[in-house]
Formats: C-alpha cells, sequence, structure tokens
C-alpha cells in the first residue's frame, strides 16, 4: 500500500498523458477527471489507512521496491518508510491534495488543455509523495528535483504567454540553485559515511563519526537546497512570479507541497542539525528574515495572488525559525495547519477571480461581501487563522514557534516574530477588507461558480477553524499532541504559563491592532498604493531585487557568454587555426611560382638538379678521384 | 559462426555497400538494403549479446589474424563491457538513423551511412593498434564527404575545417602508434602493434610523456576538450542531421573510449602527470561551453557547444580515478548519446519543418504540435539532466565522484546542475513556447517519427528509472581495471 | 685515336641538346634537341662498348635507334596534332596545368 501511494500518482499521470497525447484536440472531461482526481482520492484513502497503523502500533513501515543503484558503496533502494513524521506529512498532503484536485477540476473544466493539466498534477502529487516517504537521500533528492520539473511544467501551463515561461523558468533556476547546494551536501554526506549504508537510519546510526566542522558545512548545503525550495531569501524571487500559473495550482504549489519540502527536510535531518545548533540559528535567522521581508512587501502589493504569495514566504519564515531553533514539531505543525488555511486563500481568492473574470488587482474588487457569501465567510475564517487570532489553528502553530524563540532567548527572532504576526495580521485582512467590505469602482457582472469549487473552502475552513486544537500546549490545557506524536528530536525550553499567557496575548493585541488599522485604511474607501515617497518605491518595486539579480547575475552571464562567442572563440581559437592556414597559404603563392607550366623551366629545374648532384658526387664525395 | 561474429558485425554494412554499389542498385533497394544491413548488425550484436559471458573480465570472441606479418600488425578484435556498451550504442542508433532518413534520395548519403557504420564499429572492436588506426581515419572520411556535399551552410569550409584539424591529431596518434612498435621491436626483435602486447612495454618518463601526448592530442581534439574545439560548433551546425548524431553520439564518445582503452591501457602512470591538465581544461569546459550555448541562436551548435560540455564531464569522470566517476563517466556515454541523438532528430525534423532552426524565428510549437513539444522538451531536459533520465544518475554518480577527490573538483563539478539548465530552458521558452512567428503551419509528429523516437525515450526512461540493471553489469570490469591503474600509479610513487 | 675526344663530343652534344631543350621555344626545335641528346648517348654508349671490348653496349646503342626511330614517329605525329588544334608550335604556349596564367 505504501508503494502504491507513490507509484499510483506517477502511474496515472502517465496514463494521462498517453490519453492526452494520443488525441490532444479531443475533450474528455468525464475520462481525465475519474482518473486524475480518482487516483488521489485513492491514495487519500490509503494513506489515512497507514496514519492509523503508524498511529496503533507506533511503528515505522518499510518497504522496498527494488535496488535503483548499487556501485561500489553506493547502495541505493528504491524503498520507502512511513515514520510518523513522513506519515503526518502525507495525510494532510493527499487530503489537501484531494480537495484541491477537485476544485481544479471545476477550476479548469473549459480549458483545452484539461488532461495535460491532471497528468502534470498527479506528477506534482507523486513526486511530492516520493520526497516525502524517500528513505535516504538520494531517493529523496529525485523527488525533490521531480518537484521542480512538475512545478515548471504546472507555472508554465498558459504556455501562449512567453512571461509565463519566464516565471516557470525563473521558478525551476532557482530551484536548481538550491538543488545545486543540496547535491553537494548529499554527495559531501556520502563521502564521508562511504560503507556505512546511506537510508536516513544508517546516517542518523553513524552521524557521529563526522567532525562537526564537515557536519556544518553539510548542514548549511543542505539547507541551500531548503532557501531554494522554500523561497527563503535570497532565493525567494522565483515564489511571487509562480503565481502565472492557474490557481489550482498556486494552492497546491504553496499550500501543501512544494514549499514545505524545505521544512520537513530540515525536520528530516533532524538528527544532523541538532549537532550543530550555530547553523540552527542561521537558518532561524534567514526565517525570521524572509518572515519580515515578505510581510512587508506584502502590504503594499495589489494582485491577489501576489500578496498571498508573499505571505507564504512569510509563514515560510515561521518554520525556519522553529525547525532552526530545534523546534521540529513545532515548525510541521505550523506547516500542518498553513496548509489548511493558506489552500483556503488560495481556493477563495481562485474563485473570486474566476468570478470577476479574471481580475486580480483587489483595488478594482469590492463589495463582494454579499455577492460572494461563502466566499467571503470562509476565507474570513482563514484570515482569522493565518493572523493568528484564537481559537483559529493559526494561533496555536504560531504562538509555539514565537513562545520558543522567546524561551531559548533569541530575542531578536522573537520580536522579528511578533512585528510580522501583526504586519500578517494587517496585510491579510487588507486584502479582506479591500476585496470584500470596500465600495466596488464599477459594477461587476458575476460568473457562477460550480459546486466542486466552492464545497472544498467549506471543508478546509472547518479544517482552518480546528487543526489547531492537535497542537495545543499546556499552557492552554493541551498536551501537545501532534508533538508527542512526531517525536522528533526537539530542544525544549522550560518557560512558565504566565510568560506564556504574556506572550500569546501580545501576538493577539498585535494582530488586533493589525486588524484595526487594514478596516480603518481600506474598509470604506480604499486607495492603491502609490509611489509617493521613497520608502513606499523601494517597497512596492519589492526592494528592487529582481533588478539587482539581473544587474548582478544575469547580464554578466550574457555578457560572458558574448564575450566567449565573439571574442575567444574567433579572436583566439578560431585566429590560431587561421593565422597557420595563413602563414600556409602564403607560402604556397611562393612556391607556386616555379610550377608556371612551361616545360623548358622543368627541364631547367631538372638541371640544376643534377648538376648540384653531380657537383656534391665529384667535389664532396670524390667519386672521380 | 560465433568465431566471426565480430568480422561481420563490422564488414556488414561495408560489403552490402559494396555489393550494392558494384550492381549500381536503384534507390529503393539501395534502402532496403542499408536497413536490412543495420537491422542485420542490430541482430547479430543481440546475438552476440547472448553469448556475451557477464563473468568474464577479460576479452571476447578474440579474433586474431597475421595481417602484416613482417610489421607486426595483426588483424585482431575482441569485445569486453566497455566495447559491448558502444557497439550496442551504434547498432541500435543506425536503424532509427536509417528511419529518420527514410525519404532522403541522394544515394551517396546513403553508401556513406553504411561505411561510417563500419568505420565507427570497427574502431570500437579493435584491439591492434594499426587497425584502430585505420578505423579511426575510415570513420572520418564519411563525414568529410557528408558534410561537404549534404550538408548546410559553409559546408565545404567547415568540412575541410574537420578534416584537417582531425587529421592533425590522428597524425600525432600515427606517430606514437609506429614509435611504439619500434620500442617494442628493439626490446623484442619482433614487430607488434596489439594492445596486449604494447601494454607490456615499460617506457622511459621523457619518452612516454610524448608518445602520451601524441595520443592525448588525438582524443582531445575528437572529445573535443576546450581549446581544442573550433572544428565542433561549424561541423556540427552544417552537417546533416544523421551525421551529426553519429558525431555527438558516437563518434565523440570514441574520444573517450579510444582515452580510456589506448590511454589508459598503454599510459596509466604517465597520464598521471596530465591528469591535472585534463581535470582543469575539463571543468573550464564544462562550464566554457555551457555558457557559450546561452547566447547562440542555432540550434544546432547551441548542442554542438552543449554536447562539448557534456562531453567535457565524461572526460571529467575518466580522470577521476574512483569506481562512482568511473561508473558515471560510462553511464554518462550511454545516456548522453541517447539523449543527443534525440535532440537533434529533434532539430532535423524541426528544419524539415520550418527550414530553419535559428532560434529567433521559431515559437510557439507547443500550440500546434503537442507531441512534438513533449518529444523535444523530454529529450532536451533529459540533456539538462531531469531526474527520472538516465543523465541524472551519470551526473550524480560523476558529482560524488568528484567530491569524493576533493571538495573544490566537487564544487565544480555540481555546477552541471545549473550549466546545462541556463540555456535549454531559454531555448525552450523560446523555440516550443509564446506565439508562433513563423507563418507555415507547424505539423505535429506522424506515425513514423513517433516510431522512431518513442525507442530513445523508452530507453532513457528505463536508464533513469532502475539504473541497477545496468551499472552492475560493468562494476566488475571497472573495479579491476581501477585496481591496476592504483597498484600502478602507487608503485610508480 | 684517343676515346676522351669521342667522348668530349659526346658532351659537347648533349650540352648542346640540353641548353636546346631549355632555352628554345619551337617545339621541333626542342625536339631536334631531344634527339641530339640521345644521340650523345648513343655514342658514349658506342665507344665505351668498343673500348670495353663487351658487345652488349652496341647492341644496346643498335636498340636505341631503333627506339629513337619510333619515338620521331610519335613525337612529331603528336607536333603536328598540337598545331592543327593551336596554330602554334610555342612550347610556352601550351601551360593547361599552370596555377598562374
Amino acid at each position: 500500500m505504501l508503494n502504491l501511494i507513490v507509484i499510483l500518482p506517477f502511474f496515472s499521470a502517465l496514463l494521462l498523458a498517453l490519453i492526452y497525447l494520443s488525441n490532444p484536440k479531443q475533450k474528455r472531461y468525464q475520462l481525465y477527471t475519474t482518473i486524475g482526481v480518482g487516483t488521489i482520492l485513492t491514495i487519500t484513502l490509503f494513506s489515512l489507512f497507514i496514519l492509523l497503523e503508524v498511529v496503533q502500533n507506533g511503528k515505522t513501515l518499510h518497504t522496498t521496491l527494488f535496488t535503483w543503484l548499487s556501485l561500489g558503496e553506493l547502495q541505493i533502494e528504491l524503498a520507502f518508510r512511513a515514520d510518523k513524521l513522513s506519515v503526518v506529512m502525507i495525510s494532510f498532503i493527499t487530503f489537501i491534495g484531494s480537495l484541491i484536485h477537485i476544485y481544479a477540476a471545476g477550476y479548469m473544466k473549459d480549458d483545452t488543455g484539461y488532461g495535460k493539466f491532471f497528468s502534470y498534477f498527479n506528477l506534482f502529487m507523486g513526486s511530492m509523495l516520493l520526497l516525502v516517504l524517500a528513505n535516504n537521500p538520494i531517493i529523496m533528492f529525485i523527488g525533490w528535483e521531480l518537484v521542480g520539473v512538475s512545478s515548471y511544467l504546472l507555472i508554465g501551463f498558459y504556455h501562449k504567454e512567453s512571461a509565463n515561461i519566464t516565471a516557470a523558468n525563473k521558478a525551476f533556476i532557482l530551484n536548481r540553485v538550491g538543488d545545486f547546494g543540496f547535491i553537494m551536501g548529499i554527495a559531501l554526506l556520502f563521502i564521508s559515511l562511504e560503507g556505512s549504508g546511506f537510508s536516513f537510519e544508517d546516517i542518523e546510526a553513524n552521524i557521529f563519526s563526522i567532525d562537526s566542522e564537515k557536519l556544518s558545512l553539510i548542514g548549511i548545503l543542505l539547507f541551500v537546497g531548503a532557501m531554494g525550495k522554500s523561497a527563503q531569501i535570497p532565493l525567494y524571487v522565483w515564489l511571487p512570479d509562480a503565481m502565472a500559473g492557474p490557481t489550482p495550482v498556486s494552492a497546491l504549489i504553496h499550500a501543501a507541497t512544494m514549499v514545505t519540502a524545505g521544512v520537513y527536510m530540515v525536520s528530516r535531518y533532524s538528527f544532523l542539525y541538532e549537532q550543530i545548533p550555530d547553523v540552527g540559528v542561521f537558518i532561524a535567522y534567514i526565517g525570521a528574515f524572509s518572515a519580515l521581508f515578505a510581510a512587508i512587501i506584502a502590504s503594499y502589493q495589489s494582485d491577489i495572488k501576489k500578496i498571498l504569495a508573499y505571505s507564504t514566504m512569510s509563514q515560510l519564515g515561521y518554520m525556519f525559525i522553529a525547525v532552526g531553533l530545534g523546534a521540529y514539531s513545532s515548525g510541521i505543525f505550523h506547516v500542518f495547519t498553513h496548509a489548511f488555511f493558506k489552500a483556503l486563500l488560495f481556493m477563495g481568492a481562485g474563485a473570486v477571480i474566476v468570478a470577476l473574470h479574471h481580475e486580480q488587482n483587489i483595488f478594482k474588487m469590492g463589495t463582494l461581501k454579499t455577492k460572494l457569501k461563502l466566499i467571503y465567510i470562509t476565507m474570513f475564517i482563514a484570515t482569522l487563522a493565518i493572523s493568528g487570532i484564537p481559537p483559529f489553528a493559526g494561533f496555536f502553530s504560531k504562538d509555539a514557534i514565537l513562545v520558543t524563540a522567546f524561551a531559548s532567548e533569541h530575542y531578536t527572532l522573537w520580536a522579528m516574530g511578533s512585528l510580522t504576526a501583526g504586519l500578517t495580521a494587517f496585510y491579510m485582512f487588507r486584502l479582506i477588507f479591500t476585496v470584500f467590505h470596500a465600495q466596488a469602482k464599477k459594477e461587476h457582472s458575476l460568473q457562477s461558480l460550480p459546486k466542486s469549487m466552492t464545497y472544498p473552502l467549506v471543508v478546509l475552513a472547518f479544517g482552518s477553524s480546528v487543526a489547531g486544537f492537535l497542537g495545543v500546549n499546556s499552557a492552554y490545557g493541551g498536551d501537545m499532541l501532534i508533538n508527542s506524536f512526531l517525536s522528533l528530536p526537539d530542544r525544549v525550553h522550560p518557560i512558565s504559563h504566565t510568560t506564556e499567557y504574556i506572550l500569546g496575548s501580545l501576538n493577539v493585541l498585535l494582530a488586533l491592532g493589525g486588524m484595526g488599522l487594514a478596516y480603518k485604511l481600506f474598509a470604506k474607501n480604499p486607495k492603491e498604493p502609490q509611489e509617493s515617497t521613497i520608502y513606499k518605491k523601494i517597497v512596492i518595486n519589492k526592494f528592487y531585487i529582481d533588478e539587482i539579480y539581473t544587474v548582478l547575475i544575469i547580464k554578466p552571464l550574457l555578457l560572458l557568454s558574448h564575450f566567449i562567442a565573439d571574442v575567444l572563440e574567433k579572436r583566439v581559437f578560431d585566429a590560431l587555426i587561421d593565422t597557420t592556414v595563413w602563414l600556409y597559404l602564403g607560402a604556397s603563392k611562393q612556391f607556386i611560382k616555379l610550377q608556371n607550366a612551361k616545360v623548358r623551366y622543368y627541364a631547367l629545374y631538372i638541371l640544376s638538379g643534377l648538376s648540384f648532384i653531380s657537383l656534391y658526387l665529384i667535389f664532396k664525395l670524390g667519386v672521380i678521384s | 559462426m560465433m568465431a566471426n561474429i565480430l568480422t561481420t558485425i563490422i564488414f556488414l554494412p561495408l560489403s552490402v555497400a559494396l555489393f550494392l554499389g558494384l550492381f549500381r542498385a536503384d534507390l529503393k533497394l539501395l534502402r532496403i538494403g542499408a536497413i536490412l544491413s543495420s537491422l542485420g548488425t542490430l541482430g547479430l550484436t543481440l546475438l552476440l549479446l547472448s553469448h556475451f559471458n557477464p563473468e568474464a573480465t577479460q576479452m571476447q570472441f578474440v579474433v586474431n589474424h597475421a595481417w602484416i606479418q613482417n610489421a607486426g600488425m595483426h588483424y585482431k578484435l575482441g569485445i569486453d563491457y566497455l566495447s559491448l556498451v558502444i557497439l550496442l550504442l551504434i547498432t541500435f542508433l543506425m536503424p532509427l538513423l536509417y528511419l529518420y532518413m527514410l525519404k532522403e534520395s541522394r544515394k551517396g548519403y546513403w553508401y556513406n551511412m553504411m561505411l561510417l557504420q563500419t568505420g565507427v564499429t570497427g574502431a570500437v572492436l579493435s584491439l591492434d593498434l594499426i587497425l584502430f588506426y585505420l578505423f579511426w581515419e575510415t570513420m572520418l572520411l564519411p563525414i568529410f564527404v557528408m558534410i561537404g556535399k549534404y550538408g548546410s551552410s559553409m559546408r565545404q569550409y567547415n568540412s575541410m575545417k574537420i578534416l584537417l584539424i582531425t587529421v592533425l591529431g590522428s597524425m600525432s596518434m600515427l606517430f606514437s602508434i609506429l614509435y611504439i612498435g619500434y620500442i617494442y621491436f628493439e626490446t623484442h626483435a619482433v614487430w607488434s602493434f596489439a594492445l596486449s602486447d604494447l601494454s607490456s612495454i615499460t617506457f622511459q618518463a621523457r619518452t612516454s610523456i610524448w608518445l602520451a601526448a601524441g595520443f592525448l592530442l588525438a582524443f582531445a581534439i575528437k572529445i573535443p576538450l576546450v581549446g581544442f574545439h573550433t572544428w565542433m560548433a561549424p561541423a556540427y551546425g552544417s552537417a546533416p542531421t544523421p551525421a551529426v548524431v553519429i558525431m555527438s553520439a558516437i563518434m565523440a564518445k570514441l574520444g573517450i573510449y579510444g582515452l580510456w582503452r589506448f590511454g589508459f591501457g598503454l599510459f596509466s602512470e604517465t597520464l598521471k602527470f596530465y591528469e591535472p591538465t585534463i581535470i582543469v581544461l575539463a571543468l573550464i569546459g564544462l562550464l566554457y561551453y555551457a555558457i557559450r550555448a546561452i547566447t547562440e541562436t542555432n540550434l544546432r551548435r547551441m548542442f554542438a557547444y552543449s554536447s562539448g560540455s557534456h562531453l567535457s564531464l565524461i572526460a571529467l569522470g575518466l580522470f577521476l580515478s574512483n569506481i562512482y566517476a568511473w561508473g558515471g563517466s560510462l553511464y554518462f556515454i550511454i545516456t548522453h548519446a541517447i539523449a543527443s541523438a534525440g535532440v537533434f532528430m529533434m532539430i532535423g525534423l524541426t528544419y524539415y519543418r520550418f527550414k530553419t532552426i535559428q532560434i529567433d524565428e521559431l515559437g510557439g510549437i507547443a500550440s500546434s504540435a503537442p507531441i512534438f513539444t513533449f518529444f523535444f522538451a523530454f529529450f532536451a531536459l533529459s540533456i539538462a539532466g531531469l531526474p527520472g533520465t538516465g543523465g541524472f544518475v551519470a551526473e550524480l554518480l560523476i558529482i560524488i565522484g568528484a567530491f569524493k577527490e576533493s571538495f573544490i573538483i566537487g564544487l565544480f563539478t555540481a555546477t552541471t546542475m545549473l550549466s546545462a539548465m541556463v540555456y535549454i530552458f531559454w531555448m525552450l521558452q523560446r523555440t516550443l513556447f509564446g506565439v508562433q512567428k513563423n507563418i507555415c503551419e507547424f505539423k505535429d509528429l506522424n506515425k513514423k517519427e513517433i516510431l522512431m523516437l518513442s525507442p530513445l525515450v523508452i530507453l532513457l526512461l528505463v536508464t533513469g528509472i532502475a539504473p541497477s540493471l545496468f551499472i552492475p553489469l560493468f562494476e566488475p570490469q571497472l573495479s579491476i581495471s581501477l585496481n591496476e591503474i592504483l597498484t600502478l600509479t602507487q608503485g610508480a610513487n | 685515336m684517343s676515346p676522351d675526344l669521342f667522348f668530349l663530343l659526346a658532351s659537347l652534344l648533349f650540352s648542346l641538346g640540353l641548353v636546346g631543350v631549355v632555352s628554345r621555344r619551337n617545339l621541333f626545335v626542342v625536339y631536334m634537341s631531344i634527339e641530339l641528346m640521345l644521340s650523345s648517348i648513343n655514342l658514349i654508349l658506342a665507344t665505351l662498348s668498343k673500348l670495353l671490348g663487351d658487345g652488349s653496349g652496341s647492341v644496346m646503342a643498335l636498340l636505341l635507334i631503333a627506339v629513337i626511330a619510333a619515338e620521331a614517329a610519335l613525337f612529331l605525329a603528336i607536333i603536328v596534332h598540337l598545331y592543327r588544334e593551336n596554330r602554334t608550335v610555342d612550347s610556352d604556349t601550351f601551360n593547361d596545368l599552370s596555377e598562374v596564367k
């Protein structure tokens, strides 16, 4: 069953691709939906079974398909392992994934590439599950890479617009920059442990044999991979652009899968990061900076999907604060709750976009509160959750992270996190108020939405409300169910309940403050941000990071390429050959004069040659003495 | 039957060509003859495979006849895993190439392809240096003719260029071969050019450095390492598609093969002297070609540079004497051959439809031809090392091998993850996606073309999903050769 | 009679012929000069045969005369043919193989 969870999506992706390619023009809505959505529903059931099994037995499940590669000491099995961490991951990945699949069946209904879309979608799910279930770093890396490839395909799904492909390229290339670090980390890890097996268990058992300097290097290199995949500074620029894909893709990439892979990876290697707490602090700081940075940018965006994209990046920053400080369970817990409300937000945004005939600028929307009542309510719940208002899911997970930061005496991290929490509430409510409350600039004729697009929202809204109760900590009368279940090597920092209450209420106050500010500014008559001051100009242009990258990396690369083509190739390598040829031709022009095709000259040459030989024979060798 | 199977495999295409030429066969007969000869060699190779002893690490099916007795030249053939791999590649690709050029009406084209097959097969299987040299030059001739006669822009200039530069390399190799033979004659009082005899010679250090240089020059030009590559882009750019496929998929790999078989076979100690130079050249080549490819606007030339980049990686793996890098190199030979054959065929098909392969004149193919897009993107991505295709496995192994050697080499080798990415993805964006610029209609692939490309796709997937089917096969031989080299070089120290 | 005189005559004839071949342009004169050189060789052969008392030299000389006769027939025919084609017997005009015209 564990094997099937990974194999089935790949298989259905292949099947869909073949059916689609056999006749791309034909519409086979029923068939594609059955295969595409059916597969994911099936594996959701399977993963629930496995979850139950693991919960009951508390044991790790192992299955091996076949030996993938064996050369020297490198024995890589295509094997899966369902321990507590990966079981939690797959169950919400498949659960939310299947909701997004159902939603996509409605969203993409009229697209000509419907079959292709589900083929890519299933490929994406398969890759993500491969990543999560892999029992050794190499197989995990394959899943990791395939996630990148399928995200490329999905982001560039509307391929007629060249800009969309640019976004897809950007996503893939930046992911690859991360993978560049990741593969180096894996290779170093393998070389350091050569000969003692390379599954996660083996690595965990032998991790002490590596000296800490090398281990830090490995830890940092692996984290570079996570930076790329989870869109952290400085490799985040692909994430906002990735909104070029269809909205279900954004929901899938940003909610349950892909971007969370980095957090999962760090938790998977928690035994390694435990040895190197300094690298962990570095990770936490990267996370905190990303969180704050993204929240600032998000407050000045006007594209609904881009706001959500930056909010994803910001939330991922929280998760990295958690895993960096050794609170792996809290990180995973935030991944888990975030999956619900972020999927909901994206799907709600997608519904709004479809209803308004593909309008994405929030300042051109308004007064949708009554017209899209269901969407308004569900999105409002999600916004409460992401802002950390109790008792919704986000409060508990975010609180756990901030408490960890405070308790481990990283007050800077804590302050940045709290500030971000306030900002989060501000920009999220700014979105809600502008879209649903504010007066519309013009009347919209709304397009009706299919049921498959609205029902999943209700399910997710329910999840966003209650998912947090899985990890209520003792201060609030819970027993941190998810932490004890995951049993990761968390670093625990004891802290009094009073402090926790103070921190918790401070966060709620900050969130309410942000909410109030948003209400004041945007509930009645919102204004689109203008580039009036330098500060605003910089923030609206996203700190000019894209432009800086263009100048620092792309331009020099192109210049170098032109330099090689025009100077090195032509002036050096070709010139060497050409000079030889030129010398040769010059010499030949001189010699050609001797060959004038006049017989008597030839006779003369013969004569002179003979004379020389004769003279040589006579005087030098003395033939006639 | 099995005794002469290697001879038959080598000379079947040539004798079919001679026979058909003698009777001035018409085009139809010629076509059938060529295809049958390629299928025949494929069948024979499979037969050979079934009799191949997977346990043995020695040469198998050895044929040894005196050829020119006085000068010690032998007609000596043999096969081991490495040559078997390349032989399988050749015999597998040839029928597909004939399928590709099925509509070709110029007779000379077909004759040249058959001669080419004999040349490359002979070079892979010969174990006598003079014989090897003979085949090595034989395979150049058809390429020269095909570029010069059937190529595109500046074809005669470019064919002359590849001929002269390659001959420069092979002349230096011939000199080395003859001198090695002479050294053998001096010590043993008999002439011999058989590899097994010559590898027992111990050279003086100075002599062997120069002799090795002769071989290295030939192989460096064939691969080509950076600095020896002026012929590459022009030749790839103007050669007809089947010739490009053979050049990139087979002939360039023969440079690597030669380095392995004859370079390491004769001079494993001396090569230590060249090792740093070649590793540096290969690392430079890896990035140099890839960066050059970014702004190239001609698809065929772009993938010529891409080929150069990846072959530098293969050469690098060969010189990082450890099992992972070697396994990776060998595996890359297979997978890169298949992927580049696919890419160059796709480029040929693009030209066939649009009459241009300039990137800025293409675009929007995905909208009108989804099947074409699938195949093109698949091959391009497998060149870039898409996981699930064989190239990924090979790159992974070479990177691990490089890290085993040193962190710095590993760091530079790992850039292969990035280097191919940039030009391939930008190229895909401009050719397949966006809006179609060319006004004529882009027809999707027909059944024949799908039939021709599918085996390549399937093979790439199989090599990527289950490398354990292939790699353990040649592991024993690799580790034995590796041990030999390691003990030799340690003995020298 | 001293054989030296014969050798002297032969060398003189040969040199005359050689100078003729190199310097003259009329094909007939060139031909005559070649004949002159051949005759000088014949003379040497005959002289040496007499001097050494070996008949083979004379035999060869006689054979050469026959060859020269045959050659004359061919050579003259070629010259006549060339004249018909080009209306000239100037050897410098026949330079079809020249690279520099």
